[in-house]
Parts: structure tokens; C-alpha cells; sequence
């Protein structure tokens, strides 16, 4: 691991204990187990670490592994924060002999941190702070591959990014905003070395299960799946499902939202298959020009969710988000809660500047880089943030998906559809389906979800790759990596320690039961019945009376708490 | 909780996968429930507190087959490998759990090895499968271990005759009690084609049943389809053919929406058919005895390893063509639809049966459970030449 003091300058390569990689793995675990005694510092305090941590399957060929989890605490949600991102930066990190990088401190001016197998430097940064991405991306793109923020992480929007060369964002919660705030503008990684597999032959007999059950997936490989379209696959199925959250979740459905589905951007831009190093999946689309397409979530929140019907303009905001470095998601959520609470959601082209005037802080722009919940609070009307624990949600509205309720009231970085994951379950009928508006049984398996998905967040892979295969065969490959014996469940208790691990790093920081909770029009309005689907609001005193069950299950109090202070101590 | 726990082993009975009464359940939410047979329930309870699944299910299968195959295995093998497609694809191996290991700490013993597998064969026990998202899941894995040890032991049979006490009686029983004759009489279709699309989903929904009712598919695996105009409503992916309201996507042929991102993993299998043959209707199960001859192949020497997925001969039982394919995106939609259109049937190896309607489903119907009559003939056929020659070298 290389750990950075950036107040000082001092660096230093340190051997992580293997104990310590046994029992949290790697990458989101292993970030979660390296803030220990600092989890109550503020997000911005120069103290507070943010740690870059690939997986052990990072840099062999097990499939969708190239991936790393950065992590620190949010400046957005307050919670302990992670992100999982995939591109070429993670296995050329690497391969640059590092499983992590801890950057700490403040620089008293803007740097770049160059690692490489050879060593690492501080360059100094000053000619690129104001840059957006793609000009600071084209900068240092000799230095191998690229991490960076952009204008909206040097001046503290709170769900500001940090993007990857290749396209692929640490998106979400504002940790663009902590790199900002300690005067670091990039990380370049290059490497050479080459990673060994202990067990080749369990590690290839798992690798060809793992791409036999990509090729039975419908939702991996079908002719409809992401393999084709990427994400935004999911355009027309949450239409016919009636769950795409339209004009600030007033609604559920947007008739017009064909206008950006998967095919319809397809032809209009001529997608092209890209993926992250080594992935057979290739979910990422780029245009003819080279320009990332728009993923599924930022084409509905840019669309339906701002009653926008223009893909150009959808696609515009896109690039404007990529290259200031701001979320799209939480972007596009912030200037719907706005556009509602003012009485007029945003016209297509009134979003490009808005979204300057946000990365900049001029303006209207300062309040909006505050997120929805603050900019609610702000206006006087606090009900109109569509948000869990100030993070805005995402395109599945909870109204057409019971688990995903509740997954949403309980991952520990707010209102994320990916801890949990339920439309796995609910809606792509992977691996088996569940009764979306139920919630028997709900309770439970957001558990295990939960603890599953901390655990793929830890090996690092991506969550689509669960879409056709589970931990079996994701185990095998770790096995096959390190010759120690793995098994699914022995996965799911490492995932369950860090679950519960950030779960009380957020207990300290002030989280109770109260932040469990979903916004009150899921509550008290419906969604867009019709053809034949009813959307009725959610039933509050089941929600609440699951929401206990899960408790139980997890061994807390029926209020959240745990039963005890230990928790921390008993941990490895 | 409990309602679920009454269906899944009603599923039981109905396919005829157990004894009677020798079923065990156990679920759990915040609390554990358990229904059955005291002994297998109790067994199911004490294995899932030691998982983090949703449910178990333990059980005597109808047939003892799953308990030959330990028997005959070595006594060194950790597990069997089935060759057919669904046990490559999802179970990959079934771990068999012996007696002495059974001994000391059954329920220890039976969760250690579902820690890695989703479903075990358990020396004097039975089956016992895992849940991990849901009750029905455990239902399903049941069903595969099943399917999966059913296909095997009658290749093995047919391979190595029988080699334990008592086995060729039993087997006699059952083929002679309880194989049922298998027949399309007595189930109505509606005379195609069919236009309106709610009488076409009222007859998917209708022929799904009819399909798990005659037993040709394993848990509720298979897939079925009917064509109107561009259109093509088809089943979706894991669903139970037998509860298929709700659970059928219209996908449309020119690919203009993907709503169809849930139907079933054969789509451009169905598609292909439809484009080579003209056909209105598909049909696609995994009936087992046709699945155990689709493997057997008399070349010798020949250089494909990987026969299921590399093999590019087609070869014919009676009139029906076996293909050989990965399921999915894998080749079976490519070497399907070039054989299927005259014969109007073809078996993919190791994994099963499509059939196809011309106007409607009865023909696809009646032309899956000829395949699977005459697959049935052919194996009794051989396997009573094999018992003979036996009789005549003792």
C-alpha cells in the first residue's frame, strides 16, 4: 500500500497485513477497515483519508475484476462513502506493484499524484486546476492512466466525481469534492507487473463457468441486454413497468421516454461496444465521435425526471457532467427538486449552463451544488428532496419495488440502488423473480444482498457480472488466485463484517432509524397506474414493521442501534 | 412465509419428485419455520441456521436414483458430474455426502458442502438444495439435482448395467409403474393461427401448463413462444412454465423496444426458428429421456472434446435431428434453426427438445412428446440388449 501525506509531501510504501486482506479482502472492505479511528473526522478534515483499493482478483483475467473502490467519508450524505469504478486505472495500479494507495493530509498547492512501478512523485498542478477532465485527462495521458477532478471537485460541489480517463466516474456521494479540498487534482498509475494465479487449472474451470452463465443471461449477452444497448436498456423496461421516477417522482411514467432508450440512442449516435480492461461484457457505449454515451440512470434523471424528451440535450448534459466532474444522478435530482419547488422544472437548454453555473458556484448555482436536500431545506420545502440520507434516488421508484424500498432506506451511503440491488430480483427475475410489490420475505434477502454486494464491492467486480453468475463461481476464481479455499458464504460473512462496520461508523457520526426512511410522497402518493399495473403509495406501517424485521435480522435494536460499543473492538 | 412454504411442497408432489410425506421445509425471515416431516424438517431448520439463505429444502426423491449414483461412485469421489447442460451451466457438480461424514454432525456436514454448492445428495437422506434469494429458488435446485441425477443414472445404466443389490428391480419398477404412458390425449389446444393477443396468451399460459403437467421440463425450466405478425410473445427468462400470467414479454422482431430484457434466454433462438421456418409457435423443454439419448454417440476417435458445444455434426435419432449448442448466446441458436424446419423437432444435446407449430401449439406439442416416446423406446430398446448380452457373458 502507498500512503500519501500530502501535507508533508512524504510517501511511503507499506506491506498491508495479510490478516487484515483475509478478513476484509480488498477494495470497499479494505478502504472501510483503513478509516478505522478516523471515521468521525469531517469529510473535509485534511486528517480524513481517502483510500483507492483495488481487489485480489484486480489484474488476472477473472472476468469484470478490473475494477477499484475508493473510499472516504461523503461530504453529500455525511455517511461513510465508497464507489466502485472500472476502466484501465485499477489494473495499471496494480500492476504497479500497489493493492492501495491512502492519500492523507492537504497540499498547500494543487498537485498530481504519478505512480508508477518504478516509484511515485507529487507533480506539481497548478496549470491544470480549473481544467475540466478531458483537457486534464489529455495532459497527463503519458503518465498512463488517469483519475481526476474536475472544476466542480476543486470548488466543493458536493456530489462532485472523480473520473477515470476512460470515462468511468467514482460517482456519487462527493469524494471529487474531498480530492479537491486536499489540493490533489490527479492520480496517474502505470505498471508493468504481472499478477500470478496460485491454482491456474480452478482458476480457468471457474472462469469458463463464469462466461457460461454470462452467455445464459438474458440480461448480460441477450440480443435486448446491456451487452447490446448497455444500461440504458432499462429505459423501456421501467416504462412498461411503471417505475421511472418522472418530474421529480410526481409521476412514474414518461410517455416520451422512447425518445432515449437503448435503440434510440443507438441510432442516433451509432453506439459502440467499449468496456473495462479484460471485460467480456462491454456494457459501455461511445458515439461515433469517441464521446461516452449517457448510462441508463442519467438518461432518465436528464429525461423524465425534468420532463425532457430531447436525447441531444440528455447527451449534452452527459459530457457537461464527465467534463466538470459532477454526478449525473444527484446533477440531474438537485435541479428537479428545484425545478418542482420553484413550479417549473428546467427546459432542455436551460440545463447546460445551469450545470456551469453549479461547478463554478456562481450564481443560483452555489445553492444547487449543495444538493437536494439542502437546496429544499433552503426554499422551505424540505418534502421535495427525493433523497435517502441527503443522497439522491436513483431511476427505479421505489412505489413499483418493495425491496428496493427498503434497500433504499437502508444502505449505509444513502439513497443507492446498488447495495442491495433488488431489481435483480424484482424486475430482471435474476437469478429467480420476486413479487415487487410485496414485501414478505423482503427483509431478509436486502440482508443478504447487502452482504453479498459488500463483498463483490471487496473482490472488486461488477454487480452486472451477478446478473448470470453468484459468488460460487466468483469464489472458485478467488481460490484460483490465491490457493487459499474460499466459499460463497465465507463471502458473505467478510460481507456482512463490513456492512456492519460502516453501519457503525455511521451510528457514531449521529445515523439513527429516523434516517432509515424514504422520502413522505412514496408514502402518501401514487405512482402512474395504468395498463393493468396498480402503483398504489407504499404501505408506511408495513414498511416500518419490515424495516424492524431487518433489524433483527442484522442483530441490532428494534430503534437500529447495536446492542453493545464493542462492535469495532471484536473486528479484525 | 408459511404460504410459500405450502407451495413449494405442493411443486413437490405435483412433478413427482419425492415420497409422500418424506418432504422437510424450512424458511426464514426475522424467525425460522419449518414444515414436513419432523425428521427432514428438523434437518432442513438446523442446516439453514448455519447459511445465509433464504430457505432449504430436504427430501426422499421418488426415485433412487440420486442414492445409486453415490453408491456407485468411488469411494473417494467428493461428487458426481452430470454432462447435461443445466448442471454444466448452473450446477457445475453435485457434491455427495456419505454416511460416516453424516454421522457425528449431519446437519454441520450437509451445510459445509451448501456453502459451495446448491444442492447435495445425501447418503440416506436424499436431496437437500439451498435458497439463497428465495424459497422457490430451493425448490428449483431441488429439481435440478433431481433432473440431473435421473439423466445420469439412466446413461450410467445404460453404460455399466446394474452393479448394487436390488437395483435392477427397482429400476424395473420403474419403468413398469412409475413411467406413465406419456400422450397429448385429453389436453384441448386451440386450432391456429391465432391473431388476437389475448387468445395467444391464454394459450402460451394454457400449453406452459400442459408442459409441466406431462413432465418435460426439469423444475420449471423451458422456454415457449407464438409469433403475430412482428411480434413475438414469448415466456420470460425463469419463469415457472406452469404460472406464466403476467410472465410473457411481447418482443418485437425489429428490435425497436427492449422491454424484452427479461424474456427467456432462448429469444434468438426463437427468433432464428421463426425466420428459417415460418413457424407460429415453439416449444422448448427438457424431457428427460430424450436429454440421456442426445448423448450418446457412436464415433470413435473423434477429435471433439467438448461435444455439447463443438460438435458441428448433425446427427438423427429416427427422424428427429440432435444439434449440439451452448445455450443462450451460445450456438444452439445458430444450429437449430437450419434442421428444424422440415422434421419440425430437433434435441440439442444434453439439454433438450424444441418443437415447432406451424399455426399453433398442438402440433409442437404432440411432436415433443413423440420425441420423447420414441427416446423412450430406444433407451429401453438398447438397455434390454445390454441386459441380455449381460445374461448371455454370465
Amino acid at each position: 500500500m502507498l500512503v500519501v501525506d500530502l501535507s508533508s509531501g512524504r510517501m511511503r510504501r507499506e506491506e498491508i497485513p495479510p490478516e487484515l486482506l483475509r478478513a476484509y479482502l480488498g477494495g470497499r472492505g479494505l478502504g472501510v477497515r483503513l478509516l478505522r479511528g478516523r471515521h468521525t473526522l469531517s469529510p473535509f478534515d485534511p486528517a480524513m483519508p481517502v483510500v483507492f483499493a483495488v481487489g485480489p482478483l484486480c489484474g488476472t483475467p477473472a472476468p469484470t475484476s478490473a475494477r477499484l473502490s475508493v473510499v472516504s467519508r461523503s461530504p453529500l450524505t455525511g455517511t461513510v462513502y465508497d464507489c466502485s469504478a472500472g476502466g484501465r486505472f485499477a489494473w495499471r495500479l496494480r500492476a504497479a506493484g500497489l493493492f492501495a494507495i491512502l492519500i492523507e493530509g492537504k497540499s498547500p498547492r494543487p498537485v498530481a499524484l504519478a505512480v508508477s512501478s518504478a516509484g511515485e512523485e507529487l507533480l506539481p498542478a497548478d496549470a491544470l486546476w480549473g481544467k475540466g477532465v478531458g483537457e486534464t485527462v489529455r495532459a497527463l495521458s503519458d503518465r498512463g492512466s488517469v483519475a481526476t477532478i474536475g472544476p466542480a471537485g476543486e470548488n466543493g460541489v458536493l456530489f462532485s466525481n472523480i473520473l477515470m480517463g476512460e470515462g468511468n466516474a467514482v460517482g456519487r456521494g462527493g469524494l471529487g469534492a474531498v480530492l479537491g479540498r486536499k489540493n490533489l487534482k490527479a492520480v496517474t498509475v502505470d505498471g508493468d507487473l504481472r499478477i500470478p494465479v496460485a491454482d491456474r487449472e480452478r482458476f480457468d474451470r471457474a472462469r469458463a463457468d463464469v462466461l457460461r452463465l454470462f452467455r445464459a443471461s438474458p440480461v448480460i449477452f441477450g440480443e435486448l441486454g446491456i451487452s447490446e444497448y448497455g444500461t440504458p436498456a432499462l429505459v423501456d423496461l421501467m416504462r412498461q413497468r411503471r417505475m421511472a421516477p418522472t418530474e421529480n417522482f410526481r409521476r412514474t411514467v414518461f410517455e416520451d421516454s422512447s425518445a432515449y432508450s437503448g435503440p434510440a440512442i443507438r441510432a442516433a449516435y451509432g453506439a459502440k461496444k467499449e468496456g473495462c480492461y479484460g471485460c467480456p461484457i462491454r456494457c459501455k457505449k461511445r458515439a461515433s465521435d469517441e464521446r461516452p454515451l449517457p448510462e441508463y440512470e442519467t438518461v432518465s434523471h436528464f429525461g423524465a425526471l425534468n420532463a425532457i424528451s430531447d436525447l441531444h440535450s440528455i447527451v449534452r448534459s452527459n459530457d457537461a457532467c464527465n467534463d466538470l466532474g459532477m454526478d449525473t444522478i444527484s446533477a440531474a435530482a438537485t435541479l428537479s427538486a428545484w425545478g418542482e419547488a420553484r413550479g417549473r422544472f428546467p427546459a432542455a437548454e436551460e440545463i447546460g449552463p445551469l450545470l456551469h453555473d453549479i461547478a463554478h458556484r456562481r450564481g443560483e448555482g452555489d445553492l444547487l451544488a449543495e444538493g437536494s436536500r439542502r437546496v429544499a431545506e433552503a426554499l422551505g420545502k424540505p418534502e421535495l428532496s427525493m433523497s435517502v440520507k441527503s443522497l439522491e434516488l436513483p431511476a427505479y421508484d421505489p412505489r413499483g419495488a418493495y425491496g428496493m424500498a427498503l434497500a433504499y432506506a437502508t444502505s449505509n451511503r444513502g439513497g443507492c440502488h446498488l447495495r442491495a440491488y433488488p431489481i435483480s430480483h424484482e424486475i430482471l427475475r435474476k437469478p429467480v423473480a420476486s413479487d415487487r410489490f410485496s414485501f414478505s420475505g423482503k427483509a431478509r434477502m436486502i440482508k443478504i444482498a447487502e452482504d453479498t454486494n459488500a463483498a463483490v464491492d471487496s473482490l472488486v467486480a461488477c454487480k452486472f457480472a451477478f446478473f448470470g453468475a453468484s459468488l460460487e463461481e466468483y469464489a472458485e476464481l478467488l481460490s484460483g488466485v490465491t490457493g487459499e479455499p474460499r466459499t460463497p458464504q465465507g463471502l458473505k460473512k467478510i460481507g456482512e463484517r463490513i456492512w456492519l462496520t460502516e453501519r457503525f461508523y455511521n451510528a457514531r457520526n449521529g445515523f439513527t432509524r429516523a434516517d432509515d426512511d424514504l422520502p413522505t410522497r412514496f408514502f402518501t402518493e401514487a405512482g402512474s397506474s395504468g395498463e393493468g399495473i396498480d402503483v398504489p403509495p407504499i404501505d408506511r406501517a408495513r414498511f416500518g414493521e419490515e424495516l424492524t424485521k431487518y433489524y433483527r435480522i442484522r442483530g441490532l435494536r428494534d430503534d437500529g442501534s447495536f446492542p453493545d460499543d464493542g462492535f469495532l473492538e471484536r473486528q479484525p | 412465509m408459511r404460504s410459500l412454504i405450502a407451495k413449494t411442497a405442493e411443486k413437490l408432489y405435483r412433478d413427482c419428485s419425492v415420497v409422500q410425506g418424506r418432504v422437510g421445509i424450512a424458511a426464514q425471515d426475522d424467525v425460522m419455520l419449518s414444515e414436513g416431516a419432523p425428521d427432514l424438517s428438523r434437518l432442513a431448520a438446523d442446516v439453514l441456521s448455519r447459511l445465509s439463505c433464504l430457505g432449504v429444502v430436504a427430501a426422499s426423491p421418488s426415485l433412487p436414483f440420486a442414492s445409486y449414483l453415490l453408491r456407485r461412485s468411488n469411494a473417494d469421489a467428493k461428487a458426481i458430474v452430470p454432462l447435461d447442460t443445466e448442471t454444466r451451466t448452473f450446477l457445475h457438480d453435485i457434491p455427495i455426502v456419505r454416511r460416516e461424514e453424516l454421522s457425528r454432525d449431519p446437519a454441520g456436514a450437509i451445510a459445509a458442502h451448501l456453502s459451495k454448492r446448491k444442492g447435495v445428495i445425501a447418503e440416506g437422506v436424499g436431496i437437500v438444495a439451498s435458497g439463497p434469494v428465495t424459497l422457490e429458488q430451493a425448490y428449483i435446485h431441488y429439481s435440478s439435482v433431481f433432473h440431473a441425477a435421473f439423466v445420469k443414472y439412466l446413461l450410467d445404466a445404460l453404460q455399466a448395467g446394474f452393479v448394487l443389490p436390488g437395483e435392477a428391480e427397482a429400476f424395473r419398477s420403474f419403468r413398469d409403474t412409475f413411467l406413465q404412458p406419456l400422450t397429448a390425449e385429453g389436453l384441448p389446444f386451440r386450432p391456429g393461427p391465432l391473431d388476437a393477443p389475448e387468445e395467444v396468451l391464454a394459450e402460451i399460459r394454457a400449453v406452459g401448463r400442459y408442459t409441466v403437467l406431462r413432465g418435460l421440463v426439469d423444475s420449471f425450466f423451458g422456454n415457449i413462444s407464438y409469433r403475430v405478425g412482428d411480434t413475438i410473445f414469448i415466456s420470460q427468462t425463469a419463469a415457472s412454465l406452469d404460472e406464466l400470467a403476467g410472465c410473457i414479454d411481447p418482443v418485437p422482431t425489429d428490435n425497436r423496444s427492449t422491454t424484452g430484457i427479461t424474456a427467456s434466454s432462448e429469444l434468438l433462438a426463437h427468433r432464428r426458428i421463426y425466420e428459417a421456418t415460418g413457424a407460429r409457435a415453439i416449444l422448448h423443454g427438457h424431457p428427460k429421456f430424450a436429454v440421456a439419448m442426445s448423448m450418446l454417440c457412436d464415433v470413435k476417435d473423434c477429435p471433439v472434446k467438448d461435444c455439447w458445444k463443438d460438435c458441428t455434426r448433425v446427427r438423427m435419432l429416427g427422424d428427429t435431428p440432435i444439434v449440439a449448442g451452448e445455450i443462450g448466446a451460445g450456438g444452439l441458436a445458430v444450429r437449430v434453426p437450419p434442421v428444424i424446419g422440415g422434421p419440425g423437432k430437433a434435441i440439442v444435446y444434453g439439454h433438450g427438445v424444441f418443437a415447432i407449430g406451424r399455426d399453433g401449439f398442438e402440433e409442437a406439442f404432440r411432436s415433443m412428446v413423440d420425441v420423447e416416446n420414441r427416446c423412450r423406446e430406444e433407451y429401453f430398446r438398447r438397455l434390454d440388449a445390454r441386459t441380455e448380452r449381460q445374461s448371455k457373458s454370465e
